[in-house]
């Protein structure tokens, strides 16, 4: 059964990979759409999507949202902490003595002027 | 019918060998037949830290080529009467052997043992697809670093791939001395990365090193506290429930000896 749902954001019509974690080390996941991953992604692992990435665990790893050049993509986790984060084409990572213990909750990475912004994750 | 577990972590230098032959030893002593099998072809190190070195005749890579039946490459050890060795070949490499000849080997030798350890080389090339090949369950080995880690993750990854999920976890030489002040992983940080279960910690020994150069693996010390590490994780893996507690910290024997030392 499908449902008729409304998407006030258009980019939410994309398909979405649904995928049980962790990804470890060395996992790569490449996906045209959203991906939304139960669980950890840990250092090393990849996830490149055309569209968002929502992650209900820690994110240790690498993702590319929007990795067409959708620069609305958003990259969401309940820790968030990649070794590179990657929106369209832009290329950030956490400043130096950036420790994971530092931040709490979750929060979203986006694209505002140029700039990759985490804010924490209203829900 | 015995089992088959090998004794992995990726990178090298985090104490496979040593820890292979550990629980070996104390499997041993806890009255089940065991046998060792070095798979780190060209680079064979489980015979010396046996102390077994000068009575190899046959290799691993005999017994898979037919030049020898199993029984003959079995090195008893020198005190256990319940544990032996097949050593690895050294002036052959990885690719001498297959996972399939592997596979067959070590179901020829379970019906033999009640446990067959085998001591996996670092890395996740051949070497290691033939030391998982004939295995029913696996031990990661990792010491607090990040580096050991990362590859302990991606280890515990392609071992689930390779059809042997949840592995346990061995945390290796931890200084809690260093832990205590914030510099070093903990124990905690550890599992919640790679979320698996812990089967066991032992702490960084200086007397490791002195029995490993000695050929006498420090799980027949009892006055050791990473010995008695070793007999815990080898009395958890036959199914005994341990409580983690104070053993691979600097304990009561080690406190007794201490003060006859002075």
């Amino acid at each position: 059964m499908t449902a008729e749902v409304w998407h006030k954001d258009e980019s939410l019509r994309k398909d979405t990979l649904l995928i049980e974690g962790p990804l470890r080390g060395g996992a790569k996941i490449e996906y045209d759409g959203n991906v939304v991953v139960m669980g950890d992604v840990n250092a090393g692992a990849e996830i490149r999507a055309s569209g968002h990435v929502i992650i209900f665990g820690s994110l240790r790893g690498m993702v590319h949202g929007g990795k067409d050049g959708d620069r609305g993509a958003r990259v969401a986790a309940l820790s968030l902490f990649p070794t590179q984060l990657r929106i369209a084409d832009h290329i950030t990572c956490p400043p130096e003595g950036y420790a994971p213990a530092d931040h709490r909750g979750a929060e979203v990475a986006s694209l505002h002027d140029n700039k990759v912004v985490i804010e924490t994750l209203a829900i | 019918m015995g089992e088959v577990i090998v004794i992995t972590s990726g990178k090298g230098g985090v104490g496979k060998t040593t820890t292979t032959a550990n629980i070996g030893t104390a499997l041993a002593m806890m009255g089940k037949r065991t046998l060792l099998l070095d798979t780190d072809i060209g680079l064979r190190n489980l015979d010396v830290v046996m102390g077994l070195e000068n009575r190899i005749v046959y290799h691993l890579v005999d017994v898979t080529e037919h030049r020898c039946k199993p029984r003959q490459a079995m090195i008893r050890d020198k005190k256990l009467e319940l544990l032996s060795l097949i050593p690895a070949a050294q002036t052959r490499d990885k690719t001498a052997v297959s996972e399939s000849q592997m596979k067959e080997l070590t179901d020829t030798l379970r019906e033999d043992f009640d446990y067959i350890l085998i001591d996996c080389p670092a890395g996740i090339e051949q070497g290691f697809k033939n030391a998982v090949a004939g295995a029913d369950r696996a031990l990661v080995v990792t010491t607090p670093e990040i580096s050991a880690v990362r590859d302990a993750d991606r280890v515990v990854g392609l071992l689930e791939a390779a059809g042997l999920p949840e592995p346990k976890v061995i945390v290796n030489r931890v200084r809690f001395d260093m832990v205590r002040r914030g510099d070093m992983m903990t124990i905690e940080d550890i599992l919640e990365i790679l979320a698996i279960d812990l089967i066991g910690v032992v702490a960084d020994d200086e007397d490791i090193v002195i029995s490993t150069n000695r050929g006498e693996p420090i799980a027949k010390n009892q006055l050791s506290a990473a010995g008695k590490s070793f007999r815990e994780i080898a009395a958890r893996l036959d199914g005994a429930d341990i409580p983690f507690g104070v053993s691979g910290m600097r304990g009561f024997w080690h406190r007794l000896r201490a003060v006859f030392a002075r």
